[in-house]
Protein backbone atom coordinates (compact mmCIF):
# COMPACT_ATOMS: atom_id res chain seq x y z
CA UNK A 1 0.00 0.00 0.00
CA UNK A 2 1.18 3.60 -0.73
CA UNK A 3 2.21 5.53 2.17
CA UNK A 4 0.73 8.92 2.14
CA UNK A 5 2.91 11.24 2.36
CA UNK A 6 3.23 14.16 4.86
CA UNK A 7 3.53 17.76 5.22
CA UNK A 8 4.76 19.91 8.28
CA UNK A 9 1.85 22.44 8.90
CA UNK A 10 2.26 25.42 11.61
CA UNK A 11 -0.33 25.78 14.03
CA UNK A 12 -0.77 28.83 15.70
CA UNK A 13 -2.64 28.76 18.52
CA UNK A 14 -4.09 31.46 21.04
CA UNK A 15 -3.24 30.47 24.22
CA UNK A 16 -4.84 31.77 27.43
CA UNK A 17 -4.59 30.41 30.82
CA UNK A 18 -7.06 32.95 33.33
CA UNK A 19 -5.31 31.06 36.52
CA UNK A 20 -1.85 32.33 35.19
CA UNK A 21 -1.98 35.48 33.45
CA UNK A 22 -4.77 37.77 31.80
CA UNK A 23 -3.42 38.35 28.61
CA UNK A 24 -3.35 36.22 25.46
CA UNK A 25 -0.76 34.79 23.23
CA UNK A 26 0.08 32.77 20.14
CA UNK A 27 1.71 29.64 20.89
CA UNK A 28 3.48 27.39 17.77
CA UNK A 29 3.52 23.81 17.03
CA UNK A 30 4.69 22.13 14.26
CA UNK A 31 2.41 19.46 13.52
CA UNK A 32 2.96 16.45 10.86
CA UNK A 33 0.22 16.25 8.42
CA UNK A 34 -1.58 14.01 6.12
CA UNK A 35 -4.23 14.05 3.81
CA UNK A 36 -7.64 13.95 4.76
CA UNK A 37 -6.24 15.18 8.23
CA UNK A 38 -8.48 17.43 10.33
CA UNK A 39 -7.65 20.57 12.46
CA UNK A 40 -9.50 18.71 15.13
CA UNK A 41 -7.06 16.17 14.44
CA UNK A 42 -3.80 18.43 14.59
CA UNK A 43 -5.12 19.77 17.91
CA UNK A 44 -5.22 16.19 19.53
CA UNK A 45 -1.85 15.27 17.78
CA UNK A 46 -0.75 18.54 19.64
CA UNK A 47 -1.87 17.38 22.61
CA UNK A 48 -0.92 13.95 22.62
CA UNK A 49 3.03 14.39 21.88
CA UNK A 50 3.56 18.48 22.01
CA UNK A 51 1.65 19.98 24.60
CA UNK A 52 -0.33 17.86 27.27
CA UNK A 53 -2.04 21.32 28.65
CA UNK A 54 -3.46 22.65 25.58
CA UNK A 55 -7.65 23.18 26.41
CA UNK A 56 -9.72 22.14 23.68
CA UNK A 57 -13.42 20.95 23.31
CA UNK A 58 -14.72 17.50 21.27
CA UNK A 59 -16.82 15.04 20.90
CA UNK A 60 -18.32 13.05 18.25
CA UNK A 61 -15.51 14.24 15.42
CA UNK A 62 -18.11 14.06 13.09
CA UNK A 63 -20.07 17.25 12.92
CA UNK A 64 -22.71 16.22 15.32
CA UNK A 65 -22.14 17.27 18.53
CA UNK A 66 -20.79 21.09 17.86
CA UNK A 67 -18.18 21.06 20.47
CA UNK A 68 -14.98 21.53 18.48
CA UNK A 69 -16.57 25.22 17.26
CA UNK A 70 -13.34 27.68 16.75
CA UNK A 71 -11.98 30.58 14.70
CA UNK A 72 -9.54 28.73 12.29
CA UNK A 73 -7.72 30.96 9.67
CA UNK A 74 -10.23 33.86 11.04
CA UNK A 75 -13.32 32.33 10.24
CA UNK A 76 -15.55 30.07 12.71
CA UNK A 77 -15.63 26.58 11.54
CA UNK A 78 -16.12 22.89 13.66
CA UNK A 79 -12.56 21.83 13.60
CA UNK A 80 -13.61 18.08 13.27
CA UNK A 81 -15.35 19.54 9.94
CA UNK A 82 -12.24 21.60 8.82
CA UNK A 83 -9.57 19.22 6.55
CA UNK A 84 -5.86 21.09 6.72
CA UNK A 85 -5.60 20.81 2.95
CA UNK A 86 -8.65 22.53 2.13
CA UNK A 87 -7.35 25.85 4.27
CA UNK A 88 -4.56 25.77 1.36
CA UNK A 89 -2.17 27.58 3.92
CA UNK A 90 1.20 26.61 4.88
CA UNK A 91 0.07 28.19 8.48
CA UNK A 92 -3.20 27.51 10.50
CA UNK A 93 -4.24 29.97 12.80
CA UNK A 94 -6.48 28.54 15.36
CA UNK A 95 -8.26 30.96 17.99
CA UNK A 96 -11.63 30.60 20.11
CA UNK A 97 -15.08 31.85 18.67
CA UNK A 98 -14.93 35.75 19.18
CA UNK A 99 -18.35 36.93 20.56
CA UNK A 100 -18.68 34.17 23.43
CA UNK A 101 -16.69 34.52 26.74
CA UNK A 102 -13.43 32.21 27.05
CA UNK A 103 -12.77 30.07 29.38
CA UNK A 104 -9.12 28.81 28.67
CA UNK A 105 -7.39 28.47 25.05
CA UNK A 106 -9.83 27.62 22.62
CA UNK A 107 -13.02 26.54 25.09
CA UNK A 108 -15.38 29.50 24.92
CA UNK A 109 -18.67 29.46 27.83
CA UNK A 110 -21.23 28.45 25.30
CA UNK A 111 -23.83 29.73 28.25
CA UNK A 112 -24.95 32.83 27.01
CA UNK A 113 -26.46 30.74 23.97
CA UNK A 114 -28.22 28.22 25.97
CA UNK A 115 -29.78 31.24 28.18
CA UNK A 116 -31.33 32.86 24.89
CA UNK A 117 -32.19 29.24 23.65
CA UNK A 118 -33.87 28.82 26.48
CA UNK A 119 -35.99 32.38 26.22
CA UNK A 120 -37.38 31.42 23.26
CA UNK A 121 -39.04 28.01 24.70
CA UNK A 122 -37.60 25.79 21.85
CA UNK A 123 -40.36 22.89 22.79
CA UNK A 124 -43.74 22.39 21.64
CA UNK A 125 -46.37 24.73 23.23
CA UNK A 126 -50.27 23.48 22.99
CA UNK A 127 -53.46 25.20 24.23
CA UNK A 128 -54.92 21.94 25.26
CA UNK A 129 -52.88 21.02 28.20
CA UNK A 130 -54.23 18.14 29.49
CA UNK A 131 -53.87 16.38 25.93
CA UNK A 132 -50.06 17.22 26.06
CA UNK A 133 -49.50 15.66 29.50
CA UNK A 134 -51.86 12.73 28.85
CA UNK A 135 -52.00 11.80 25.21
CA UNK A 136 -54.96 10.38 23.87
CA UNK A 137 -53.75 10.45 19.58
CA UNK A 138 -51.16 11.47 17.87
CA UNK A 139 -50.33 15.86 16.00
CA UNK A 140 -50.60 14.79 12.28
CA UNK A 141 -48.02 16.35 10.50
CA UNK A 142 -47.76 15.89 6.67
CA UNK A 143 -44.32 15.64 4.94
CA UNK A 144 -45.17 19.37 3.52
CA UNK A 145 -45.65 20.74 7.02
CA UNK A 146 -42.76 18.76 8.48
CA UNK A 147 -40.52 20.34 5.39
CA UNK A 148 -41.20 24.07 6.34
CA UNK A 149 -39.14 24.29 9.29
CA UNK A 150 -37.04 20.98 9.01
CA UNK A 151 -33.26 22.59 8.09
CA UNK A 152 -33.80 24.51 11.13
CA UNK A 153 -34.27 21.35 13.32
CA UNK A 154 -30.40 20.48 12.22
CA UNK A 155 -28.46 23.00 14.02
CA UNK A 156 -25.88 21.55 16.19
CA UNK A 157 -25.58 24.51 19.04
CA UNK A 158 -22.38 24.97 18.27
CA UNK A 159 -22.23 29.03 18.56
CA UNK A 160 -20.19 29.54 15.24
CA UNK A 161 -23.66 31.29 13.69
CA UNK A 162 -23.23 33.81 17.07
CA UNK A 163 -19.25 33.75 16.22
CA UNK A 164 -20.09 35.05 12.66
CA UNK A 165 -23.06 37.36 13.30
CA UNK A 166 -22.11 41.41 13.69
CA UNK A 167 -24.53 42.45 15.47
CA UNK A 168 -23.99 39.62 17.81
CA UNK A 169 -20.60 41.08 18.20
CA UNK A 170 -21.68 44.76 19.61
CA UNK A 171 -24.48 44.18 21.44
CA UNK A 172 -24.61 41.29 24.11
CA UNK A 173 -28.19 41.31 24.63
CA UNK A 174 -29.15 40.59 21.34
CA UNK A 175 -31.26 37.00 20.63
CA UNK A 176 -29.06 36.08 18.12
CA UNK A 177 -28.98 34.09 14.62
CA UNK A 178 -29.27 30.28 16.81
CA UNK A 179 -32.43 31.19 19.22
CA UNK A 180 -33.89 33.37 16.61
CA UNK A 181 -33.94 30.64 14.23
CA UNK A 182 -35.48 28.05 17.10
CA UNK A 183 -37.89 30.78 17.60
CA UNK A 184 -39.09 30.05 14.06
CA UNK A 185 -38.68 26.99 13.91
CA UNK A 186 -40.87 26.07 16.32
CA UNK A 187 -43.78 28.82 15.68
CA UNK A 188 -43.75 27.16 12.27
CA UNK A 189 -44.48 23.81 13.45
CA UNK A 190 -47.79 22.92 12.88
CA UNK A 191 -48.12 21.10 15.93
CA UNK A 192 -47.24 24.63 18.38
CA UNK A 193 -49.12 27.23 19.62
CA UNK A 194 -46.64 29.08 21.53
CA UNK A 195 -46.16 31.91 18.71
CA UNK A 196 -48.10 33.99 21.08
CA UNK A 197 -45.36 33.73 23.91
CA UNK A 198 -42.26 33.61 21.62
CA UNK A 199 -42.99 36.74 19.67
CA UNK A 200 -43.46 38.72 22.32
CA UNK A 201 -39.68 37.81 23.16
CA UNK A 202 -38.48 38.10 19.47
CA UNK A 203 -40.54 41.51 18.74
CA UNK A 204 -38.35 43.17 21.77
CA UNK A 205 -35.71 45.65 21.61
CA UNK A 206 -33.21 42.96 21.72
CA UNK A 207 -35.29 40.45 19.12
CA UNK A 208 -35.19 40.11 15.34
CA UNK A 209 -35.36 43.78 14.50
CA UNK A 210 -31.99 44.39 15.28
CA UNK A 211 -31.05 41.46 12.51
CA UNK A 212 -29.48 43.77 9.66
CA UNK A 213 -29.30 40.60 6.87
CA UNK A 214 -25.56 40.33 6.84
CA UNK A 215 -26.40 36.50 6.03
CA UNK A 216 -22.66 35.69 7.75
CA UNK A 217 -24.56 33.37 10.23
CA UNK A 218 -26.06 31.06 7.26
CA UNK A 219 -22.55 31.38 5.68
CA UNK A 220 -20.29 30.29 8.51
CA UNK A 221 -23.10 27.50 9.36
CA UNK A 222 -21.17 24.12 9.23
CA UNK A 223 -24.41 21.92 9.17
CA UNK A 224 -26.27 24.05 6.20
CA UNK A 225 -28.68 25.51 8.56
CA UNK A 226 -30.17 29.39 7.13
CA UNK A 227 -30.77 31.14 10.16
CA UNK A 228 -30.69 34.42 8.43
CA UNK A 229 -33.57 33.24 6.22
CA UNK A 230 -35.72 31.55 9.37
CA UNK A 231 -35.03 35.68 10.50
CA UNK A 232 -36.57 36.97 7.82
CA UNK A 233 -39.30 34.26 7.93
CA UNK A 234 -39.98 35.35 11.52
CA UNK A 235 -40.19 38.61 11.03
CA UNK A 236 -42.50 38.16 8.27
CA UNK A 237 -45.17 35.95 10.46
CA UNK A 238 -44.55 38.98 12.97
CA UNK A 239 -46.15 41.26 10.29
CA UNK A 240 -48.46 39.47 9.30
CA UNK A 241 -49.48 38.63 12.80
CA UNK A 242 -49.28 42.11 14.06
CA UNK A 243 -51.28 43.28 10.87
CA UNK A 244 -54.14 40.07 10.80
CA UNK A 245 -52.93 39.35 7.38
CA UNK A 246 -52.91 35.85 7.98
CA UNK A 247 -55.61 35.38 10.50
CA UNK A 248 -55.93 32.57 13.04
CA UNK A 249 -53.80 29.86 11.96
CA UNK A 250 -55.07 26.09 12.53
CA UNK A 251 -53.67 23.63 15.19
CA UNK A 252 -52.85 20.47 13.60
CA UNK A 253 -55.88 18.02 14.52
CA UNK A 254 -55.41 15.13 16.68
CA UNK A 255 -55.31 12.22 15.30
CA UNK A 256 -56.48 8.51 16.69
CA UNK A 257 -53.73 6.11 15.95
CA UNK A 258 -55.14 3.38 14.34
CA UNK A 259 -56.32 0.92 16.48
CA UNK A 260 -56.01 -2.64 14.60
CA UNK A 261 -52.37 -2.87 14.25
CA UNK A 262 -50.26 -5.88 12.80
CA UNK A 263 -51.04 -8.79 15.85
CA UNK A 264 -47.61 -8.62 17.72
CA UNK A 265 -45.34 -11.33 17.03
CA UNK A 266 -44.75 -14.39 20.05
CA UNK A 267 -41.85 -14.10 22.48
CA UNK A 268 -39.28 -16.81 21.08
CA UNK A 269 -38.62 -19.54 22.96
CA UNK A 270 -35.58 -20.02 24.68
CA UNK A 271 -33.22 -22.66 23.05
CA UNK A 272 -32.20 -23.74 26.25
CA UNK A 273 -35.21 -24.02 28.49
CA UNK A 274 -33.86 -22.99 32.17
CA UNK A 275 -30.53 -23.34 34.25
CA UNK A 276 -32.21 -26.30 35.79
CA UNK A 277 -33.11 -28.24 32.11
CA UNK A 278 -29.72 -27.06 31.08
CA UNK A 279 -27.73 -28.49 34.08
CA UNK A 280 -29.81 -32.00 33.93
CA UNK A 281 -29.52 -32.18 30.10
CA UNK B 1 -46.27 44.04 18.41
CA UNK B 2 -45.22 47.79 18.45
CA UNK B 3 -41.43 47.09 16.93
CA UNK B 4 -43.82 45.23 14.01
CA UNK B 5 -44.90 48.39 12.86
CA UNK B 6 -41.79 50.64 13.44
CA UNK B 7 -40.11 47.85 11.16
CA UNK B 8 -42.97 47.60 8.66
CA UNK B 9 -42.73 51.29 8.36
CA UNK B 10 -39.91 51.60 7.23
CA UNK B 11 -39.87 48.74 5.47
CA UNK B 12 -42.95 51.14 3.41
CA UNK B 13 -41.11 53.98 3.71
CA UNK B 14 -38.56 52.68 1.85
CA UNK B 15 -40.18 51.73 -1.15
CA UNK B 16 -41.68 55.36 -0.91
CA UNK B 17 -38.54 57.11 -1.03
CA UNK B 18 -37.88 54.91 -4.10
CA UNK B 19 -40.93 56.61 -5.92
CA UNK B 20 -40.76 59.84 -4.52
CA UNK B 21 -37.19 60.30 -5.02
CA UNK B 22 -37.15 59.02 -8.22
CA UNK B 23 -39.62 61.69 -9.61
CA UNK B 24 -37.48 64.52 -8.02
CA UNK B 25 -34.30 62.93 -9.78
CA UNK B 26 -35.91 62.43 -13.22
CA UNK B 27 -37.84 65.77 -13.38
CA UNK B 28 -34.22 67.43 -11.79
CA UNK B 29 -31.83 65.66 -13.70
CA UNK B 30 -33.46 64.07 -16.79
CA UNK B 31 -35.32 67.15 -18.10
CA UNK B 32 -33.99 66.61 -21.99
CA UNK B 33 -35.48 63.14 -22.21
CA UNK B 34 -38.75 64.79 -20.35
CA UNK B 35 -39.00 67.41 -23.18
CA UNK B 36 -38.55 64.61 -26.08
CA UNK B 37 -41.86 63.10 -24.55
CA UNK B 38 -43.45 65.94 -24.62
CA UNK B 39 -42.82 67.27 -21.10
CA UNK B 40 -41.72 71.02 -20.17
CA UNK B 41 -39.29 70.82 -16.86
CA UNK B 42 -39.45 74.49 -17.13
CA UNK B 43 -35.44 74.84 -16.56
CA UNK B 44 -36.09 72.62 -13.24
CA UNK B 45 -32.68 73.23 -11.62
CA UNK B 46 -33.42 77.18 -12.07
CA UNK B 47 -34.36 79.59 -8.40
CA UNK B 48 -37.49 80.69 -10.52
CA UNK B 49 -38.94 76.85 -11.19
CA UNK B 50 -37.70 75.63 -7.53
CA UNK B 51 -40.26 79.03 -6.62
CA UNK B 52 -42.88 77.55 -8.46
CA UNK B 53 -42.84 73.95 -7.66
CA UNK B 54 -42.91 74.96 -4.08
CA UNK B 55 -46.14 77.07 -4.56
CA UNK B 56 -47.46 74.40 -6.32
CA UNK B 57 -49.90 72.07 -4.16
CA UNK B 58 -48.55 68.83 -5.66
CA UNK B 59 -45.02 69.15 -5.96
CA UNK B 60 -45.03 70.88 -2.41
CA UNK B 61 -46.60 68.08 -1.14
CA UNK B 62 -44.31 65.65 -2.93
CA UNK B 63 -41.49 67.22 -1.52
CA UNK B 64 -43.05 67.74 2.15
CA UNK B 65 -44.02 63.57 1.97
CA UNK B 66 -40.90 62.88 0.72
CA UNK B 67 -38.64 65.15 3.62
CA UNK B 68 -41.39 62.54 6.12
CA UNK B 69 -40.41 59.46 4.40
CA UNK B 70 -36.55 59.85 4.24
CA UNK B 71 -36.78 61.40 7.88
CA UNK B 72 -38.44 58.56 9.30
CA UNK B 73 -36.15 55.47 7.05
CA UNK B 74 -33.16 56.97 8.16
CA UNK B 75 -33.91 58.15 11.61
CA UNK B 76 -35.34 54.86 12.64
CA UNK B 77 -32.39 52.86 11.25
CA UNK B 78 -30.08 55.64 12.76
CA UNK B 79 -32.04 54.40 16.38
CA UNK B 80 -31.33 50.70 15.75
CA UNK B 81 -27.99 51.05 15.15
CA UNK B 82 -27.54 52.84 18.08
CA UNK B 83 -29.47 50.26 20.03
CA UNK B 84 -26.59 47.89 19.19
CA UNK B 85 -24.29 49.94 21.22
CA UNK B 86 -25.95 50.79 23.87
CA UNK B 87 -27.37 48.32 26.04
CA UNK B 88 -28.98 50.47 29.22
CA UNK B 89 -32.34 50.66 28.72
CA UNK B 90 -32.17 54.07 30.31
CA UNK B 91 -30.41 55.30 27.62
CA UNK B 92 -31.87 53.12 24.43
CA UNK B 93 -35.03 55.29 25.86
CA UNK B 94 -33.05 58.77 25.66
CA UNK B 95 -32.01 57.60 22.63
CA UNK B 96 -35.77 57.19 21.22
CA UNK B 97 -36.58 60.59 22.70
CA UNK B 98 -33.29 62.48 21.05
CA UNK B 99 -33.96 60.63 17.62
CA UNK B 100 -37.70 61.90 18.15
CA UNK B 101 -37.17 65.30 18.64
CA UNK B 102 -34.70 65.54 16.14
CA UNK B 103 -36.87 64.30 13.85
CA UNK B 104 -39.50 66.73 14.35
CA UNK B 105 -37.09 69.31 14.57
CA UNK B 106 -35.81 69.08 11.21
CA UNK B 107 -38.94 68.24 9.26
CA UNK B 108 -40.45 72.06 10.82
CA UNK B 109 -37.09 73.38 9.36
CA UNK B 110 -37.04 71.09 5.89
CA UNK B 111 -41.61 71.93 5.28
CA UNK B 112 -41.08 75.90 6.76
CA UNK B 113 -40.02 77.19 3.16
CA UNK B 114 -43.12 75.41 1.46
CA UNK B 115 -45.41 75.84 3.51
CA UNK B 116 -45.13 79.98 3.94
CA UNK B 117 -44.56 79.73 -0.20
CA UNK B 118 -48.19 78.10 -0.03
CA UNK B 119 -49.41 80.17 2.52
CA UNK B 120 -47.71 83.46 0.99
Amino acid sequence: MKELSSKNITFKIRRYNPEKSNKTHFATFVVPTTRGMTVLDALLYIKENLDSTLAFRTSCRMAICGSCGMLINKYPHLACHTQIEELKTKTVTVEPLPNLPVIKDLVVDLSPLFEKHKLVKPYIIRADRPEMDNPTAEFAQSPEELESFLQFTYCVKCGICISACPTSATDKQFLGPQALAQCYRYCTDSRDDGERERFLLADSENGIWHCHLAGACSDACPKGVDPALAIQLLKRQLVARATNLLGKRELTPLVTPPVHSKPKLPFPQFTVNDKTDAREG
Amino acid sequence: MKNAYLWLAQLVTGILVAVTLGIHMVWMHLDNILSALGIDANEPTSWSSMIQRSRDIVWATLYIALLAFVLYHALYGLRNILFELVQSRGIRRAVTWGILAFGILAFAWGTYVPVILLIK
